[in-house]
């Protein structure tokens, strides 16, 4: 098998990348050892956040909200995309004052997304919150989507531009013949001329494939979703200093995150839960939402998820070998970037350059100089 | 509760969780307070539950009731909600007893209101002595048959036994026959059901196809093929066509199963001591594979007698001993099943759905035509098509429409079930209220001993 450009991973990151490259005549092979969309791409919460974001992201981000915007259109598919608002609660004065903080750097830099919020707006965008809230942050053009749908419209678009997804499909290998990658893979070797580390949580052996050393580690997230409840929640909720993240769907389930870790069991492909854990993030809810007494919890679960030491991503090519890049290692908010992400690297294979700055990125910012 | 009877003989004290308000699980439920003025009308099996029942009740084994396990670690954490509030309790052993579920039968109108199995006719009658008058009862199996018996002895009128047993399973199961009669015991029970129907002149259809349910809001009735086309007017339509290993506590555990093509049901991949692919989890009766209620009561003696010896209660030289008339049993009981399996086996027709309009999920209300439609837009295996369609997301985990879509999808790609799989399940294994997650915290219950 032949392939302009061979895509190691199939999940949004991936997807938004073989769709970008086949669209403008690129040939395309995407190889994914599960299924796409099977690990954090899949099974994440949703949230297509701005607000809060690490000001090195902030370019990337705002573009790739530009994006997700006019989305369904563009890929002519469902990925569920709800832009009903964000707000992150702010418990108390210290809250107030870490958003008055933000809100000067962020004017400083032209940035106007995010709003301060008052008592009373708090209350009256969320009416069930509890009263002791003292206002908080909103970004209006923030949202959900539905992970798994968006991640397919990406994938289904991409393959009518003729790029070809290969399920179930493991890289073993990687050797670099002439000008040529030569991919050993468990559906046979397949031959191309560029490689694109989309990988996720994999994709510390990838970049090792390609010649580049990363500090990645891995987790596992937990969410949980509740049976239908009445509506009491429009905006995607979360918190300033707490581990508070919830959004209520237009069918009435309450999905409920907040970011506590299960444990990761990458060599099996799978995770476990850490209940007490899901049990705190049950009672903040609660505080913050006490009508949430009343929900039911239908399904709890863990997806496998790239983190870097920094929490910022690695975008860009490798330092290693020519013809590789890489795009990986979101930490957790990393489902909103895919957009803009799969245009990036389209550049970057096509062109070699972008035009976002992507030096916070680099996949050698942690090489040491000197032992 | 014949495993808790065993450790209890040797000795050993066991923590049982149950569900359930009472002893006796779904065939013995409430059989020690049965609200029925004369429980014999259910038949002797049931009456003799009560002899079990009682002597669990006296043995050392701590029974706690009302609670409802929802997950089950690899590490042997078991979480249960119990009056009110979440327990975690830690094991050294488990032995896990999930029980049967009854095969979904997704034929058209099959999710109205009024329509019901045979099991929740059972429940009604055993808990709470409710029956439905004029009910049209269609399927096979026994426990189709023993529900109408013990209507009619009840003096319920039956409006029609509609029997779905392809004629050529007759023929099929015919040379299990001899190997069966070892259960010759069993065997008479079952065709004294039949007669004692059809001479209170139930009228019974044979070898019927095409079934439909009538009606749009609720159940009217069902029409079928039996001699041409057949309509049964009805409030109420009972549907049973065999049961199947209750899947999700020992899927979300993480457990091996594997597909049986006797039983067309996925089973838990155990030893002859009903030992899982985990070490200390160990499963019993109908809920690793269908065995029957008297199947369960050796299986789960033979377990305990497992556990005991890997509690180092006695050498494993011994429980070979101790256990070798009860595999013996197993054994002839076993051939008898394979004749029942045969004979009953259900039609493909009615275990995967035939018309596009046909609810398959009936907590997502996704139809065959939605499964259809991610399944063409690359949803390949179980959980790609459960985070496509949102089939098998609801509160009841999939138990409905999981063997239904693991059968499709080995039918639309022409492959072996074994190759398409199941579902990957989670805990909780039921709703479970925030309120009283929030107050999780380790409890260690009282109800000591051994666990």
């Amino acid at each position: 098998m032949n392939a302009d450009v061979l895509i190691v991973g199939g999940g949004i990151q991936g997807c938004a990348t073989a769709y970008q490259l086949a669209r403008r005549g690129v040939s395309v092979l995407v190889v994914e050892k599960d299924y796409i969309a099977r690990h954090a791409s899949g099974v994440n919460a949703g949230g297509v956040r701005l607000i809060g974001r690490d000001l090195a992201e902030v370019p990337l981000s705002r573009q790739s909200m530009r994006m997700w915007h006019t989305l369904d259109e563009e890929l002519e598919a469902d990925t569920g995309f709800r832009a009903k608002g964000l707000i992150n609660i702010a418990a108390d004065d210290a809250d107030i004052a870490a958003l008055n903080d933000r809100q000067q750097k962020m004017q400083a830099l032209g940035y106007d997304h995010e709003r301060i919020i008052s008592r009373d707006e708090l209350r009256e965008r969320l009416p069930f919150v509890d009263p002791t809230c003292v206002g908080g942050a909103m970004s209006e053009l923030d949202g959900y989507a539905i992970p798994y749908k968006a991640t397919n419209a990406f994938r289904l678009a991409a393959e009518r531009h003729g790029a070809t997804f290969l399920e179930g499909t493991e890289l073993a290998g990687l050797r670099r013949i002439g000008e040529a990658w030569l991919a050993a893979t468990s559906r046979g070797d397949i031959s191309a001329g560029t490689i694109v580390n989309c990988a996720g949580a994999w994709a510390d052996r990838v970049a090792a494939m390609i010649g580049d050393n990363v500090p990645l580690s891995h987790a596992a997230p937990m969410l949980m979703i509740t049976a239908r409840m009445p509506h009491f929640a429009s905006p995607v909720v979360g918190a300033v200093s707490r581990q508070l993240s919830f959004k209520q769907f237009e069918n009435g389930t309450v999905l409920i995150g907040g970011g506590a870790k299960g444990f990761a069991d990458r060599a099996a492909n799978r995770t476990r839960l850490d209940y007490a854990k899901l049990a705190q993030a049950s009672r903040t809810a609660i505080e913050f939402f006490p009508i949430m007494a009343k929900a039911s919890i239908n399904r709890m679960w863990a997806g496998l998820e790239a983190y870097m030491p920094d929490n910022l991503p690695v975008i860009g090519p490798a330092v290693n070998a020519d013809r590789a890049f890489h795009a990986f290692g979101f930490s957790a908010h990393g489902f909103q970037m895919g957009p803009v992400v799969g245009k990036v690297m389209a550049d970057l294979v096509l062109t070699g350059a972008s035009d976002f700055d992507l030096s916070a990125f680099r996949i050698d910012r942690y090489d040491r100089k000197v032992l | 509760m014949s495993a808790a009877l065993t450790l209890s003989e040797h000795g050993r004290s066991a923590l049982v969780l149950d569900r359930g308000v009472a002893p006796g699980g779904q065939i013995f439920r409430s059989v020690s307070t049965s609200p029925l003025p004369d429980r014999t009308a259910l038949g002797p099996d049931y009456a003799a539950g009560a002899e079990l029942v009682s002597a669990y009740t006296n043995s050392r084994a701590k029974h706690v009731a009302g609670a409802d396990v929802w997950h089950i670690g690899e590490d042997g954490r078991i979480l249960y909600s119990h009056e009110g509030t979440t327990k975690q309790v830690e094991a050294r052993e488990i032995l896990i007893c999930p029980g049967a579920i009854e095969r979904p039968m997704p034929i058209r109108g099959w999710t109205l209101p009024g329509v019901m199995t045979a099991g929740a006719a059972q429940v009604m009658l055993k808990s709470d002595a409710m029956v439905a008058e004029n009910a049209v009862f269609a399927g096979s199996g026994p426990l189709l048959y023993l529900i109408v018996a013990q209507y009619l002895r009840l003096g319920v009128k039956v409006a029609g036994l509609v029997d779905t047993t392809p004629a050529e399973n007759y023929l099929k199961a015919a040379p299990l026959l001899p190997a069966a009669l070892g259960g010759f015991g069993l065997l008479r029970k079952g065709l004294a059901l039949l007669s004692e129907i059809r001479r209170a002149g139930v009228p019974v259809y044979r070898n019927a196809t095409d079934l439909a349910i009538l009606g749009d809001q609720r159940a009217e009735g069902l029409v079928f093929t039996s001699d041409g086309r057949q309509e049964i007017k009805a409030d109420t339509v009972f549907l049973h066509h065999g049961v199947l290993p209750n899947p999700n506590m020992t899927r979300a555990l993480g457990l091996a199963h594997h597909w049986n093509e006797d039983q067309l049901a996925w089973h838990v991949t155990k030893d002859a001591f009903g030992q899982s692919s985990l070490p200390h989890v160990s499963v019993a009766g109908d809920g690793g594979g269908i065995v029957g209620a008297d199947g369960a009561r050796h299986e789960g003696t033979l377990a305990a007698m497992n556990v005991l010896t890997r509690l180092g209660h006695f050498a494993s030289d011994q429980r070979d001993r101790l256990a070798k008339p009860r595999l013996a049993q197993l054994r002839r009981l076993a051939r008898f099943r394979r004749f029942i399996d045969r004979l009953y086996q259900p039609r493909p027709a009615l275990r995967l759905p035939q018309d596009s309009e046909t609810v398959v999920c009936r907590c997502e209300e996704q139809r065959l035509s939605d499964l259809r439609q991610g399944f063409e837009e690359g949803a390949r295996d179980p959980n790609a098509l459960k985070s496509r369609t949102r089939c098998g997301m609801g509160p009841c985990q999939g138990r409905q429409c999981g063997p239904i879509v693991s059968g499709l999808l080995a039918k639309w790609q022409d492959l072996p079930v074994q190759d398409v799989g199941y579902y990957r399940l989670r805990s909780p294994q039921k709703l479970l209220s925030l309120e009283e997650f929030s107050q999780f915290q380790t409890v260690v219950p009282d109800e000591g001993g051994t666990k």
